[in-house]
C-alpha cells in the first residue's frame, strides 16, 4: 500500500521535472530598471490582453543589470532610466554586436517637501547645497527654522543617479543621507516628517507632499513640475526612459514595442502619470536619444 | 512580609509581560487578518496583478511560492534524513560526528541573506543557471537543511533501542532494521520536521531576493530556468514600491494574510500530528 | 542461490552507509563552501584599485601634486576642496574634468567613428591646462610622457575598509568603502533588540515554566511559537505602516525610520527563540533543588532567583546569545523600518543602515566582480564570522 504510494510520488516527482527542464526561447523577456518596471508592466498588461498568446516576463535590478544583460543575450529587451554609459558602449561594441535605443516616453522628477512647508521656490544650487549638506536649516532658503532632513534613494536607483546628475552635477549626495529602497516609502516619509525634502517621479506626485518649483536659471523663473511643463520641456528635470535591444533580434521584440509606442500604448503612459514621448521635445533632446 | 511582596511584584511583572507578548502577537496577527480580509476574494487568488499592481490577484505568486517549496524539499528532504540516518545510526559518538553536529548548528545560524550571497555567486553566476527556480530552490533548500537534519536527528533518538535490538536479534541486517522498523517508527516526528521546513522555505526573502524572484511575471513559469514571482518578495515589493501607495495597500494586506495564513496551517498541522501522536502513544 | 543473495545484500549494505557518510558530511561541504566562495571575493576588495576599474586620473606634469587618497578625491570632484594649496600644490583652482565633458565641448564628427580621435582631443585638453584633473578610461587615456602624468593606482586597503566613516559604493572616480557605520548601525540595532527582548523574554519563561497551571502554559507556547513561523517580511510590513509612524508620534521625530524602531520589531522576532531556549533550561532543574530550597522556607520567588537562575544560567546566556545571532542577520524587516542612512549612530532615534540591508538593497546593481560586488561579500563574510561566533560560543556556554 504504502509502497505503491511512494511509487505514484515518484513518477509524479519526475514527470514533474522533466516537464520543466526544456528551455524554451519563445517568450519575450524584459529586464532593466526599477523606474520604467511599472510602465513595462503596466504595457506587457495591455498587450497581453490584446494578444494573450504571447509570453512576456518582467524583471527588474537596475539599468546597468538590464544592459549587461542584453550584452551577454540573456534578455531581449533593456529597459533603461538612462542612456548606456560610455563603458557600456564600448563593451558591447567590443562584442561586436549592434544594439539599438528607442525613447519610449518621458518621466520628470519632481522635488517635494512637507505640505506644512513654506518654501514653495527653490533653484538648482541651493538644491545643490541642500543635498550634499551645505544648507542645513529652511531658514538659510527663506523657510521658517527648522533642520532640514533631505531623503534620497537606494544608490541602486536609477532616480539615484539621474538627480545626482543633473541636480548634484555629480556631486555625492551628504555622507549618510536617508535611503529609501522605493518611491512611495519616500512619499510616506516626506509626508509625515515636517523638515523633509526629496524627490520622486512626476507619476507619483499626489496631495500627501508638495511640489516645489525649480529654477535652473539662478532664479530668474520657477517652473511647477506639471505634465504641461514637462511635456513642453519648461520643466528642467526631465529624463527620456529607454528601451535597448540587439539588431539582430528586431523582428522579435518590433510587435511589442510598436505597440508601446503606438496611440494604445502611450495611453498607457499618460495613465501612469509619465510623459509621452511623443510630446515635441527640443533638438539638443532628439539628439541625446541616438547613440 | 517583605519578602512575599516581592513575590507579588516580581510575579506580576511576569504576567503583565506575557500578556503583553501575547497581545503583542494577537495585535500583529489581528491587523494582517482584519486588513488583509477585506482584499481577499475569489479573483485575488486565481488572477495575475493588473493596473500596476492594483488590482487583480497574486496567482502567479502562490504559484511560484508552491514550486520553490517543492523543488526546495526535492533537494534537501533525500541530503538531510540521510544525512541524520547516518549520524545517529551508524556514527556513534566519534569526533567526527560532533564536528558535523557543530557545522549543522552553525550552517542552522547563519543569516538568510548570507544564504542569498552564496547561491548568487555559486548557482547564479558560477554554475550558470542564472536567476532561476533552480538556483531559488537550491539555494532555500540549503538554508533548510540543517533544520531537516535535526529534527530527522532527534525523531530517530526517540526511537527506543530495543526496537533496533529485537529486529538485529532477529536476524534482519542493519539496513533492513532502519528501512522496516526505525524510519517507520520516526515517520510522524520526521513529518514534523518537514512541514515546519517547509514553512520557513515559503516565508523566506532575502535568499530569493537574487537567485529566483521576479517582480511581475503574469503566466507561469514553464521551465526550471525561468525565475518565478514568490509570495514574500511580492509582499515587499507592494509595501515599498508601485505608483500609487494608496491603491496597492490592500493588495499587499491581502498578500501579508495568504502569507501568514500558509505559516499559521503549517503550524496547526504539527501541533495536530504531535497531539495524534501523543494519543496514540498514550493508548499502546 | 540463498549465499548469492547474503553477499549481494552485505555489498548493498556496505555501499549505503558509504552513500550515508558522505551525505552525513553534507552540511561541513556547504560550510566549506560558503567560506571559500564568499571569502574569495570578499578579499578580492583589497586586490582592487581604489579608483574605478579601467579608468585612472590623469594631470599635467606642471602640477606638482604626485599622489591623492580616495577621500580626496571624492572631496576634489564634489567641490569641496577647490584649490591645489589644500593639496600641496600652487595656489590655483582645480579643475574636475570628466569624459563626458569632452562630448559637450567637441561635435560628434570630430570624435572618429570608433572614437579614434578621442586621446588625441583629450590630450589636448590636459595640455592646455597645468591645474586640471581628468577622470578618464584608459583605453582611450592620452600618452603619458612629458606633458601627461597619471596618478599611480593604489589598491584599496583593510585600513580605508573597516575604518572608514563614508559609504559610498557607487561614487566616481572613488569609491568610498566605509564600513564603520554599517557595523555600528548592525551591533546598535541588535543591541536594542536585546535589550527589549530579554528582559520580557525572561519573565515569560518564568512564568511559562514556574507560574503558569499546565493548561495555559499548553496554549500558550504553541503561540509564542507561533510568533517565530511569521516571515520576516511580514514583520516588516508591520513595521512599516504601523511601528514607524508610530514612533515618529510618540517621540516627537523628525523621522520615524529609527533603530530604535528596527530594535523592536527584531526584539518581537527574537523574543520566541529566547523564550523557548530560556523556558528549556528553567525546566531542567531538578524538582529535587526546588523542593528543598521551599521546604527550608524560602518562597517561590527566592527559589527562584537564588536556586533556579544559577542551575539554569547557563542555558539563558545561551538563549541570549542566539537571539543577539538571530538578530544580527536579519535583513528584511530591518531594511523596511531602520531608514538605511550609512551614519554613525549617536542615538537610538536616528535612521542606521546595517549590514544585512545593505547587501540585500544594494546587490541588484552591483556588476559581478567589481569592487561594489566585493566590499557586499566582504560584509557578507563579517556576518558569518559574527554568526559563527555567537553559535560557537552558545554551544561552548551551554555545554557548561
Amino acid at each position: 500500500m504504502e509502497k505503491r504510494a511512494f511509487k505514484k510520488a515518484l513518477f509524479f516527482v519526475v514527470a514533474f521535472m522533466l516537464a520543466a527542464c526544456s528551455r524554451d526561447n519563445s517568450s519575450l523577456k524584459i529586464t532593466g530598471s526599477d523606474t520604467v518596471l511599472p510602465l513595462t508592466q503596466k504595457e506587457v498588461e495591455v498587450y497581453m490582453r490584446r494578444s494573450p498568446e504571447s509570453k512576456i516576463s518582467v524583471t527588474g535590478g537596475g539599468s546597468g543589470v538590464g544592459i549587461a544583460a542584453l550584452a551577454e543575450g540573456i534578455v531581449d529587451i533593456a529597459q533603461a532610466s538612462r542612456k548606456m554609459k560610455f563603458e557600456e558602449i564600448l563593451k558591447i561594441g567590443s562584442k561586436g554586436i549592434a544594439v539599438e535605443e528607442i525613447v519610449i516616453a518621458y518621466d520628470a522628477l519632481a522635488v517635494v517637501v512637507n505640505n506644512d512647508n513654506v518654501i514653495s521656490n527653490l533653484t538648482r544650487e541651493q538644491l545643490e547645497d541642500i543635498f550634499t549638506g551645505k544648507i542645513q536649516n529652511w531658514k538659510e532658503v527663506g523657510g521658517d527654522d527648522i533642520k532640514i532632513i533631505p531623503y534620497s534613494r537606494e544608490t541602486s536607483s536609477g532616480t539615484y543617479e539621474f538627480f545626482k546628475e543633473h541636480v548634484l552635477e555629480n556631486k555625492n549626495y551628504k555622507n549618510g543621507i536617508l535611503s529609501m529602497p522605493a518611491t512611495g516609502a519616500m512619499i510616506q516619509s516626506v509626508s509625515q516628517t515636517r523638515g523633509a525634502i526629496g524627490y520622486v517621479g512626476l507619476a507619483y506626485l499626489d496631495k500627501a507632499v508638495k511640489a516645489v518649483h525649480i529654477s535652473y536659471d539662478s532664479g530668474r523663473s520657477f517652473v511647477e513640475p506639471s505634465f504641461e511643463n514637462a511635456g513642453n520641456r519648461s520643466y528642467p528635470i526631465v529624463r527620456p526612459l529607454y528601451y535597448y535591444y540587439l539588431t539582430a533580434s528586431e523582428s522579435k521584440v518590433d510587435p511589442f514595442i510598436r505597440f508601446v509606442r503606438s496611440d494604445e500604448g502611450q495611453q498607457a503612459v499618460k495613465q501612469l502619470g509619465y510623459i509621452p514621448f511623443t510630446q515635441p521635445a527640443p533638438n539638443n533632446d532628439e539628439k541625446k536619444g541616438e547613440i | 512580609m517583605d519578602r512575599k511582596i516581592k513575590q507579588r511584584i516580581a510575579f506580576t511583572t511576569f504576567r503583565i509581560f506575557s500578556v503583553s507578548v501575547v497581545l503583542m502577537l494577537v495585535s500583529i496577527l489581528g491587523f494582517i487578518v482584519f486588513n488583509g480580509a477585506k482584499a481577499i476574494n475569489w479573483t485575488f487568488l486565481t488572477a495575475s496583478p493588473t493596473e500596476g499592481m492594483t488590482a487583480g490577484g497574486i496567482f502567479p505568486a502562490i504559484v511560484g511560492t508552491f514550486y520553490l517549496v517543492v523543488g526546495s524539499m526535492l533537494f534537501a528532504l533525500p541530503l538531510g534524513i540521510t544525512a541524520a540516518i547516518y549520524t545517529v545510526e551508524y556514527g556513534g559518538e566519534t569526533r567526527i560526528i560532533r564536528i558535523m553536529r557543530i557545522m549543522t548548528n552553525n550552517l542552522a545560524g547563519v543569516p538568510s541573506v548570507v544564504f542569498g550571497l552564496f547561491g548568487m555567486t555559486l548557482f547564479v553566476n558560477k554554475m550558470g543557471f542564472g536567476s532561476s527556480l533552480l538556483a531559488g530552490s537550491l539555494t532555500l533548500a540549503l538554508l533548510a537543511l540543517p533544520l531537516i537534519i535535526r529534527t530527522t536527528e532527534e525523531a530517530l533518538k526517540a526511537v527506543p533501542d530495543s526496537y533496533r535490538t529485537g529486529s538485529l536479534a532477529l536476524g534482519a541486517t542493519k539496513l533492513t532494521t532502519i528501512r522496516r522498523v526505525v524510519l517507520p517508527a520516526a515517520f510522524p516526528n520526521i513529518l514534523t520536521g518537514i512541514i515546519l521546513s517547509v514553512g520557513r522555505v515559503s516565508g523566506e526573502t532575502a535568499p530569493i531576493l537574487f537567485t529566483v524572484a521576479a517582480y511581475f511575471l503574469p503566466h507561469l513559469p514553464d521551465s526550471i530556468f525561468d525565475q518565478a514571482m514568490a509570495l514574500p518578495y511580492h509582499l515587499y515589493v507592494l509595501a515599498t514600491s508601485g505608483t500609487d501607495m494608496e491603491a496597492t495597500r490592500p493588495m499587499a494586506y491581502g498578500t501579508a494574510l495568504v502569507l501568514i495564513f500558509i505559516v499559521l496551517l503549517m503550524n496547526a498541522l504539527v501541533s495536530l500530528l504531535r497531539n495524534s501522536l501523543k494519543n496514540k502513544n498514550s493508548n499502546e | 542461490m540463498m549465499k548469492r543473495k547474503g553477499k549481494y545484500k552485505k555489498v548493498m549494505e556496505r555501499g549505503t552507509e558509504r552513500l550515508l557518510s558522505a551525505s552525513g558530511a553534507v552540511t561541513g561541504i556547504v560550510i566549506l563552501f560558503i567560506v571559500i566562495f564568499l571569502f574569495r571575493e570578499g578579499i578580492g576588495l583589497f586586490r582592487s584599485p581604489d579608483v574605478e576599474k579601467g579608468y585612472a586620473l590623469y594631470l599635467n606634469t606642471k602640477n606638482p601634486v604626485e599622489q591623492l587618497t580616495p577621500y580626496e578625491i571624492k572631496q576634489i570632484f564634489d567641490s569641496e576642496i577647490t584649490s591645489w594649496d589644500q593639496l600641496g600644490g600652487p595656489n590655483k583652482a582645480i579643475r574636475p574634468y570628466r569624459v563626458d565633458d569632452i562630448f559637450k565641448e567637441y561635435p560628434e564628427e570630430e570624435w572618429g567613428d570608433h572614437y579614434e580621435l578621442l586621446s588625441g582631443k583629450l590630450e589636448e585638453v590636459i595640455k592646455s591646462d597645468p591645474n586640471i584633473i581628468a577622470f578618464l578610461p584608459q583605453r582611450y587615456a592620452p600618452p603619458v610622457g612629458a606633458d601627461i602624468k597619471e596618478l599611480p593606482a593604489k589598491n584599496i586597503t583593510i585600513a580605508g575598509f573597516f575604518g572608514g566613516k563614508e559609504w559610498l559604493p557607487t561614487a566616481t572616480p572613488s569609491p568610498l568603502f566605509g564600513a564603520l557605520p554599517l557595523i555600528s548601525g548592525t551591533l546598535l540595532v541588535s543591541f536594542l533588540a536585546i535589550l527589549i527582548a530579554v528582559p520580557l523574554s525572561l519573565g515569560v519563561a518564568i512564568f511559562l515554566s514556574e507560574l503558569a497551571t499546565k493548561k495555559t502554559r499548553q496554549v500558550l507556547k504553541p503561540v509564542i511559537e507561533l510568533l517565530a513561523g511569521i516571515p520576516s517580511v511580514v514583520y516588516g510590513f508591520f513595521g512599516l505602516v504601523v511601528l514607524s509612524p508610530a514612533i515618529q508620534k510618540i517621540f516627537h521625530l523628525p523621522v520615524g525610520e529609527t533603530a530604535l524602531t528596527g530594535g523592536m520589531i527584531l526584539a518581537i522576532m527574537a523574543m520566541p527563540t529566547i523564550i523557548s531556549v530560556a523556558e528549556d533550561a528553567l525546566d531542567n532543574t531538578p524538582r529535587a533543588l526546588k523542593e528543598a530550597s521551599l521546604a527550608l522556607g524560602a518562597t517561590k520567588w527566592q527559589t527562584i532567583c537564588k536556586v533556579v537562575f544559577p542551575y539554569a544560567s547557563s542555558g539563558i546566556v545561551a538563549a541570549m546569545v542566539l537571539g543577539i545571532g538571530r538578530a544580527i542577520g536579519e535583513t528584511m524587516a530591518v531594511l523596511m523600518v531602520t531608514g538605511n542612512a550609512a551614519v554613525m549612530p549617536v542615538t537610538p532615534f536616528e535612521s542606521v543602515r546595517t549590514i544585512p540591508a545593505t547587501i540585500a538593497a544594494e546587490l541588484g546593481e552591483a556588476p559581478a566582480g567589481g569592487a561594489h560586488y566585493q566590499a557586499l561579500f566582504l560584509l557578507g563574510c563579517i556576518l558569518f564570522l559574527i554568526t559563527t561566533m555567537t553559535t560557537v560560543i552558545a554551544e561552548f556556554v551551554s555545554k557548561k
